[in-house]
This record gives C-alpha cells, sequence and structure tokens, in this order.
C-alpha cells in the first residue's frame, strides 16, 4: 500500500486514486511501523559493539534510532510531506487538493487525515486531550492505590517509578495543550473573524506530530520504563533503562509540535484579525492564547535541547551532563526549568483567560479594566520567564542566587494579583447567570488563592528549605495545574460545547461533576499539604506510619475525582450524540464566534465581519 | 439591589454591596488566618532547631500578611453569590450599570499587593541572612556526608564513620554534602534544613540542633529505585553522649 510513496505526482494517473487521497492514519501507522522495524533490524545488525563494557549504550543508540524512523516513517505516512515534496519538483498543490486537505465532503474520515481544517484539527486535539487525561486519570488512580497502605508494594518499585513519571509528563502534556489545542484552533480563528489558521497545513502537523510523539512513549513502557519523574533529572535519567529513550523522543517531538503550533497562533492573531478588531478591541482570550504560546516559543527549543544533550550522553557518551566527563546535572536542572517555569503559566494563562472571556457573559456586565488584565497577563509572562531557579534553592547551584531568584518569583504575585482583581472586579454587582462554567470563576479563585499563597511559602528559601521535595510542592502544584488549570479548561468545555458540537453540553452531568471534581480535588490536595508538612517526600512508593491518615484522606479524594470524571466523559459523549440542538448564540455573548451558523461553514464567514467595539458591552447605562 | 439611589452614584461606599462584602470580609479574615496557620502549624512537626522554628513563624506570619487579601476576594465571591443569582437557560437581565474600569481599584489592588511582596522578600532576606551566617560558626563541628544508592555515611573531622547520624545538643554543625553515584537531598525534617547531594560537588548547609532526641533524615531527591527507603535516623544527644559516641567510633575506625 505505501509503495507508490517514492514517485507521488508521476504515478497518479487519472485512473488512479491520488497518493494524496490514500494517505490517513492508516498508512501512516503502517509506514511507521515498517520503517521502525526496518532501521531496528539494520541496527541490530550492522552498529559495531561497544568497545568497553559499558550499560546500554548500543542499545540506546538501536532504540533511539528505531523511534526516530518510526517518526519519520509516520510524518511521511500520514502525508505530511505532500506538499514540500511537491514545492521541491517545483509544483504546488492544486485547489481541488487543497480543499481535500481541508476535508471538504468528507464527513467523519477527515477526523482521520492530514486536515488542515481549523475545526477539524480543534475536535482532534480535543479527543487526544481526553485520551491523554483519561490515560493519565488511571495512572494516577495506580499510584494512590499503591499508596494506600504505607508499605506500598502492591506495585514494584520501578513500574511505580515509572507510573508517577508517565503520569508527570504526560498530564504536563494534556495541560498544555488542554485550552490552546481544542478551543485555540476551533474557535479562536473564528473569534477574530478569519477563515482559518494563517497556515493551515502547520496546523495539521502540530496536531500529528503529538500522535507521532505518543508512541515512544507507549513504546517506553515496555523497555524499562520513566523511572525518573517526570523531570528526568540527570545523571539519574542516564542510568535510567532504556525506557528513557523513549521518554527524550516524545519531548523533542512533542517540543516540535508546541513550537509549530506557536508560530502558527501567534502569527493568526498578528495578521487575520477581522477589520476593527484593534487590540483594545480583541478579546481577552485571545491575549491568553497568545502569550502561551508566545512564551512556548522561547521554552520548548530549550526543552528539546535539553533531550537532545540528554539522549546524546546516553548514546553517544558524551557528558554534557556527566561530572566526570566534565559536565555537570546542573546544566540539566537549570536547561529544564528555563522550560519548567514559563511552561506552567503556557498552561494556566489560557485557562484563566477563558474564564475572563466568560466572566462577563455570565455576570451580564463588562469585563472589569481590560487594560489591567493585558497588564496582568504581560507582566506574568515577561516576569516568568525570570524566575526559574526557583526550584534549585537548595540545589546547591549558586546559593547567591537565591535572594534574587526569590526576588522575581514574589514579584510574579503582582501581575498574578491583576487575574484576580479582574475576575472578582467581574463578579462585582454582576448578575449571575448559575451555570457550570460561572460556578468554575468561583472554583478557580478559591484553588488559584490556595495555589498562589502556597507559592509564596515555597519562593520564600528558608521555608522551602523545608518543603521542597515533599508532598507540599505536589499539592502547591495541582492546585494551580489542576485546581485553576483544568478548572477553566473543563469550563470552556462546557461554555464552547455548543459551538464545537452544535448541541448543548447536558447542564445537570455538569453540574453533578462539577461538584465532585472540585470537592474531591480540595480532599485530594489538602490532605496531600498535610503530608507534605508532616514531612513525608514526594516520589516514594512506601511511607512512614505517621503519613497513614493524609494519605488516606487523598486516596478517597482521589477516587472522588475519578468518579467526577467518568460522569463528565458520559457527560460528553451523551451530549455530543443526543443533546439539545444549540441555538447559534445559547449564551448571548458577544464575541463573532457566535455569530457563525450551527454547523460551522468550512470557511467559516461568507463575508468577513467588521468589528466596531469591544465584546463586553453588557449592563445598562444607569438612568 | 434594588434600592439604588441616584445619591448613592459617587459615595461608593454606600452601596450595600459593600457593606456586605464587608462585614464577610471581617468574618473572613480572621477564619482565614486561623484556619490558615493552625492547619500549617499543626501539622508541622515539632521544631528541632531554630531553623526549623523561624520556618513555622514564617509560615505563621505569611498566612496572616495573605488572609486579608484572600478574605478580599471570597468576601467579593460571596457578595456576588448572595446578591443576584439566575438559575434557568436564558440570561438574567443585563446588570444596572457598565462599570468596566476603576482607577482608583487599580491602584489600590496594585500598591497593596507591591507592599505584600516586599513584606515578603524582606522577612525573608533576613532569616536567609543569619542562615547564610551559621556556614562560617566558628566552633562549629563538620560533619561530610555522602549520599549514595540508597544510604547515607557520616564522616566526622577527627576519623570517625557512620551510617548513622550522630549530633550534640547546642552545638552549630556544618554538613558538607556530596554524591557518589546520582543526586539525594538530604533532608533532617525536624531541622528544617535540605541540602542537595550532587555527585562531583560539595554543598553546604548548617544547623544547630536544639533538642535532645531522635529525629528523621530522608532523602528528598527521587534518586532510583529505593529512594522511599533512603531514610534514617539523627540521634542528638547532649555534649558528653555524643564525645563518648564520637571516641568509641574513632578508636573503631582505628582498628579496622
Ligand atoms: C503565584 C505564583 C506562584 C509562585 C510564587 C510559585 C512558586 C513555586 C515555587 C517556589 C516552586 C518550587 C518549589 C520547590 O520545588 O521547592 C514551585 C513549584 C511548582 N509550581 Fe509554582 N508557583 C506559582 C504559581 C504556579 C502556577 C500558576 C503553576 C502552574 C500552573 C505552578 C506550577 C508549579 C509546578 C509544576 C511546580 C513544581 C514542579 C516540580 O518540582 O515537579 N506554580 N512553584
Ligand atoms: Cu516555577
Ligand atoms: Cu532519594
Amino acid at each position: 500500500m505505501t509503495t507508490t510513496m517514492n514517485h507521488p505526482a508521476a504515478a497518479a494517473g487519472k485512473s488512479r486514486t491520488p497518493i494524496i487521497e490514500r494517505l490517513n492514519i492508516v498508512t501512516a501507522f503502517a509506514l511507521g511501523a515498517i520503517s521502525a522495524f526496518v532501521v531496528w533490524r539494520l541496527a541490530l545488525q550492522f552498529l559495531p559493539a561497544d568497545s568497553e563494557v559499558r550499560l546500554f549504550t548500543r542499545e540506546d543508540k538501536i532504540t533511539l534510532l528505531s523511534m526516530i524512523a518510526w517518526f519519520v516513517g509516520f510524518m511521511t505516512g500520514i502525508g505530511a510531506l505532500v506538499a514540500p515534496f511537491r514545492w521541491v519538483m517545483g509544483k504546488d498543490l492544486s485547489h481541488d487538493e487543497n480543499m481535500f486537505l481541508a476535508g471538504k465532503d468528507m464527513g467523519i474520515k477527515r477526523y482521520f487525515r492530514y486536515t488542515t481544517d481549523h475545526k477539524v484539527v480543534g475536535i482532534q486535539y480535543l479527543i487526544i486531550t481526553m485520551v491523554i487525561f483519561g490515560i493519565g486519570g488511571i495512572l494516577a488512580m495506580l499510584i494512590r492505590a499503591n499508596l494506600g497502605t504505607p508499605e506500598g508494594g502492591l506495585i514494584h518499585p520501578q513500574a511505580y517509578n515509572s507510573i508517577v513519571g508517565t503520569h508527570g509528563i504526560i498530564m504536563i502534556v494534556g495541560t498544555i495543550i488542554m485550552v490552546t489545542g481544542p478551543i485555540g484552533n476551533f474557535i479562536m480563528p473564528i473569534m477574530i473573524g478569519a477563515r482559518d489558521m494563517a497556515f493551515p497545513r502547520l496546523n495539521a502537523l502540530s496536531f500529528w506530530l503529538i500522535v507521532a510523539a505518543a508512541i515512544p512513549l507507549i513504546w517506553a513502557q515496555f523497555i524499562g520504563g520513566i523511572s525518573t519523574g517526570w523531570s528526568a533529572y540527570n545523571p539519574l535519567a542516564g542510568q535510567a533503562p532504556l525506557g528513557m529513550n523513549g521518554y527524550i523522543m516524545f519531548i523533542c517531538i512533542f517540543a516540535l509540535s508546541t513550537m509549530v503550533a506557536g508560530a502558527n497562533i501567534t502569527t493568526t492573531v498578528v495578521r487575520m484579525r477581522a477589520k476593527g478588531m484593534t487590540w483594545n478591541r480583541t478579546p481577552i482570550f485571545i491575549y491568553g492564547v497568545v502569550a502561551s504560546v508566545a512564551l512556548a516559543l522561547p521554552a520548548f527549543p530549550v526543552f528539546f535541547l535539553s533531550q537532545v544533550m540528554s539522549g546524546m550522553d546516553r548514546a553517544l557518551d558524551t557528558s554534557f551532563y556527566n561530572t566526570a566527563g566534565g559536565g555537570s546535572g546542573w546544566l540539566y536542572e537549570n536547561l529544564f526549568w528555563i522550560m519548567g517555569h514559563p511552561e506552567v503559566y503556557v498552561i494556566l494563562i489560557p485557562a484563566v483567560a477563558a474564564l475572563m472571556e466568560m466572566a462577563p457573559v455570565f455576570t451580564r456586565r463588562p469585563l472589569f479594566s481590560f487594560n489591567v488584565a493585558v497588564m496582568g497577563i504581560a507582566g506574568i509572562s515577561g516576569l516568568s520567564i525570570l524566575v526559574w531557579a526557583h526550584h534549585m534553592y537548595i540545589s546547591g547551584w549558586a546559593p547567591l542566587l537565591n535572594a534574587p531568584f526569590m526576588l522575581t518569583t514574589e514579584l510574579i504575585s503582582i501581575p498574578t494579583g491583576m487575574l484576580f482583581l479582574v475576575l472578582v472586579g467581574t463578579l462585582w454587582r454582576g448578575r449571575l447567570w448559575m451555570t457550570m462554567p460561572t460556578l468554575s470563576i468561583f472554583a478557580l479563585l478559591w484553588n488559584f488563592m490556595i495555589g498562589g499563597i502556597t507559592g509564596i511559602y515555597l519562593s520564600d528559601v528558608p521555608a522551602d528549605a523545608f518543603l521542597h521535595g515533599s508532598m507540599y510542592v505536589t499539592a502547591h502544584f495541582h492546585y494551580t495545574l489542576m485546581g485553576a488549570g483544568l478548572t477553566g479548561a473543563l469550563a470552556s468545555l462546557v461554555y464552547w460545547f455548543p459551538k464545537m458540537t452544535g448541541r448543548m453540553f447536558d447542564k445537570k452531568l455538569s453540574w453533578i461533576s462539577f461538584w465532585m471534581v472540585q470537592i474531591g480535588f480540595n480532599v485530594t490536595f489538602g490532605g496531600m499539604f498535610i503530608v507534605g508538612l508532616q514531612g513525608q517526600p514526594r516520589r516514594v512508593e512506601a511511607y512512614a506510619a505517621l503519613f497513614n491518615r493524609g494519605n488516606l484522606i487523598t486516596s478517597i479524594g482521589a477516587a472522588v475525582i475519578m468518579s467526577g470524571m467518568l460522569v463528565l466523559l458520559y457527560g460528553v459523549i451523551s451530549s455530543w450524540r443526543h443533546g439539545v440542538v444549540a441555538p447559534m448564540n445559547p449564551w448571548h455573548a458577544k464575541t463573532l464566534e457566535w455569530t457563525v451558523a450551527n454547523p460551522i461553514p468550512l470557511e467559516n464567514f461568507a463575508v468577513l465581519p467588521v468589528v466596531t467595539s469591544d465584546p463586553y458591552g453588557y449592563g445598562k447605562e444607569k438612568k | 439591589m434594588t434600592e439604588l439611589k441616584p445619591s448613592t452614584k459617587n459615595k461608593w461606599w454606600k452601596h450595600p454591596d459593600v457593606k456586605k462584602t464587608f462585614i464577610f470580609w471581617l468574618i473572613f479574615t480572621p477564619a482565614i488566618g486561623i484556619f490558615g496557620t493552625q492547619f500549617h502549624v499543626l501539622s508541622m512537626p515539632d521544631p528541632a532547631s531554630e531553623v526549623m522554628g523561624g520556618v513555622i513563624g514564617l509560615m505563621r506570619l505569611f498566612t496572616w500578611a495573605a488572609a486579608p487579601v484572600a478574605a478580599l476576594v471570597f468576601a467579593i465571591c460571596a457578595t456576588a453569590l448572595t446578591s443576584s443569582r439566575h438559575y434557568g437557560d436564558n440570561p438574567p437581565a443585563d446588570a444596572d450599570h457598565q462599570i468596566s474600569n476603576s482607577p482608583r481599584a487599580n491602584a489600590t489592588w496594585i500598591v497593596v499587593s507591591a507592599m505584600l511582596c516586599l513584606f515578603a522578600l524582606v522577612t525573608g532576606l533576613v532569616v536567609l541572612q543569619k542562615e547564610g551566617d551559621a556556614l562560617h560558626e566558628e566552633n562549629a563541628i563538620h560533619v561530610n556526608v555522602t549520599g549514595q544508592q540508597w544510604a547515607w555515611n557520616y564522616d566526622y573531622a577527627d576519623g570517625a564513620r557512620s551510617e548513622v547520624l550522630y549530633l550534640p545538643v547546642d552545638v552549630p554543625v556544618v554538613f558538607h554534602i556530596t554524591s557518589k553515584d546520582v543526586k539525594h537531598s538530604f533532608w533532617i525534617v525536624e531541622m528544617g534544613i535540605k541540602m542537595d547531594a550532587n555527585p562531583g560537588y560539595t554543598t553546604e548547609t548548617a544547623v544547630t540542633p536544639n533538642k535532645i532526641g531522635v529525629f528523621n533524615v530522608r532523602c528528598a531527591e527521587l534518586c532510583g529505585l529505593l529512594h522511599a527507603y533512603m531514610q534514617n535516623k539523627v540521634h542528638v544527644v547532649s555534649k558528653a553522649d555524643y564525645e563518648k559516641w564520637l571516641a568509641d567510633r574513632s578508636a573503631l575506625e582505628a582498628r579496622s
């Protein structure tokens, strides 16, 4: 089926289906698997044996090469190379071909192809995000099951460590894409009055890169797993089993996806806003999405590089991170957190901005202090690239820098406070329309307050000397990532569900799952704060009896979260299939995405809209 | 909400929502302060050093500093929730105003958060300074700490070696910490100190135990398979007992 690959244009005679129409997820997986197998076999045959007795090096080379082959094969098989190949031949795609790529009149099949329509990509992102959270959630339940008793022992320590690492990294990836992926792709272009993204093919590319990245991560589970935690510190990662290569490949490919998506979204917003949509009239959600991807743009190349170096240390005997060879583990920590701290705001900002977008709709009054909201987002983005070493206060790397990094970290609370001001200001004297997104605004304020205040304790060097590396840190970042970030993402799902699927999200189910998730969440991580303060380290598979009670609370809470998530999943499926058919503008909102009909036509707008005011003109003039 | 009079236009504090918020704030501030401090202080172990006492004090102080701000946010939430709620599939009527900005509120908010930020910074710096000085204590004893998968080793200045840490009470100790393999983190829980053990480098931290007893050393950095079991006890004993233990240990070491 894939033998015609090398002569696409030439072979595509009238009588045969052109190559471009044959490529889909099946050819992608097939070609990926075949090339991985071939390269694996060749490498096994021809790679010379290691000269010294070394753990892994040759196997590392073989694993990495096969994974790279998988990647190249998969991307070729899905059709990412069709257009570049044409250009090399001096031709471009025809109009029909472009329409085909956009998924015109194709029905369900377009979701399994290299489809460029931003609405298709948005749905693809939504599905993959849900799959990621599903798997990550199951792993979390395994962690809690093992921690059900102080001795642990349910799961082998190596497997346990791997579950913790895999849970961590896929949840991080899930939260990175949870708003900018589905909503950023599906809704954002319509919200700014555009017909598609600036680079539709890059849009498809960014999604399929994530699918390509997933396989090395799954592969890793069968060759020793990721036993290092999501941060994969060296030199531990250098001594970890072969599965580490899966992590390295996963991050490299995912970083590519993020960079591609970032360039695409930024360009789209800068270049393609509707006539009259000045920066003052651009919805705040757009600012959030752009800030997020613009932060990712400098951060993820660093992540990419850090993993390339990690892979070289393993496979090619370099010593970037190996002290004995002249390197340093501190280098890895620096690179990791230069990515890592901006990344937490990559996750948070769009979620908060989405709730800011909804706040005026559900309080029926204007957004409070638009300018402060923009300043807050900009301030956080700027400062967040200057704080990374607060993750290294006690690493011993540069004790003299602790004070300046404490300063920058605590300064972040000022722009963060601005986000709070905007939200409470908008609630002030509003007419609350009680919906699940409305409740989420309150939940965000509650959870993010706790996450933010505990962040201040952690940013204090002496307090961090006690708290670092304990469950307290784990609880802190779950309050921010999940309590604030995911809460905003779930509200976005319910809010934009009518536009994305044409049906309303079942109200009762959204409320039930909201309360279950929020209560379960606070129980879970409240308990985790307790054991952290008592002195339980993170990432342990067994603990002293002292921590029994807190862990029990946490495990019970986790079960409640999981049940709430299942209710939500049921809500998504049942509402999508036979929910109430949504009107064009169910929330009576004023942003542009609510002016297009359901289902949305392929090019969104027949006539491009012209914008004459900001979208927050709610409220009555006082007489 | 309904008895809005034109005269309230300039006197914002006369608005009924303001009174309500103020009352909520008066209730929430102490509630958050007390709950927050109790939550933290009760969960944390009894301090076995001044440093740990300082940490607990800092947490208490920060909680009280944050309480009024958190209380204000929650008070506004409570006011909004109790003032005007509408259930149903269609939106309520629009709000009775179009307030889209308030320079005064913005400025106040930013100034207050900046001052709180400054406060947190200064208190942190003061403690940090004290702890930095502890490293240069003249009459301190020095212990070399070596982490390896998955145990700690302690070397004392006069040749004694041990796998269990013994320390004299009320004498400053400086730890010189390193690792043989991967990163570990040396954490004496009840003394509130922690410092990573890095292969190829030596890092320092210092503390003065002020309580006789048995406390916990736990590794706080994932270091592989048995990380969870990389924990041990530290015995803080009287000076005399310490001297005796040290002499025994050195003799043992000299013999072998
Ligand atoms: C209000 C502002 C915040 C401050 C002052 C703050 C401060 C800190 C500090 C000092 C640490 C290091 C703790 C340690 O390892 O000892 C930390 C860890 C962390 N924070 Fe925050 N934080 C804030 C907000 C956030 C937000 C909004 C997010 C995510 C959306 C976040 C996610 C994380 C994560 C993921 C970690 C730990 C990562 C790890 O060690 O695995 N934080 N935070
Ligand atoms: Cu950070
Ligand atoms: Cu450890």
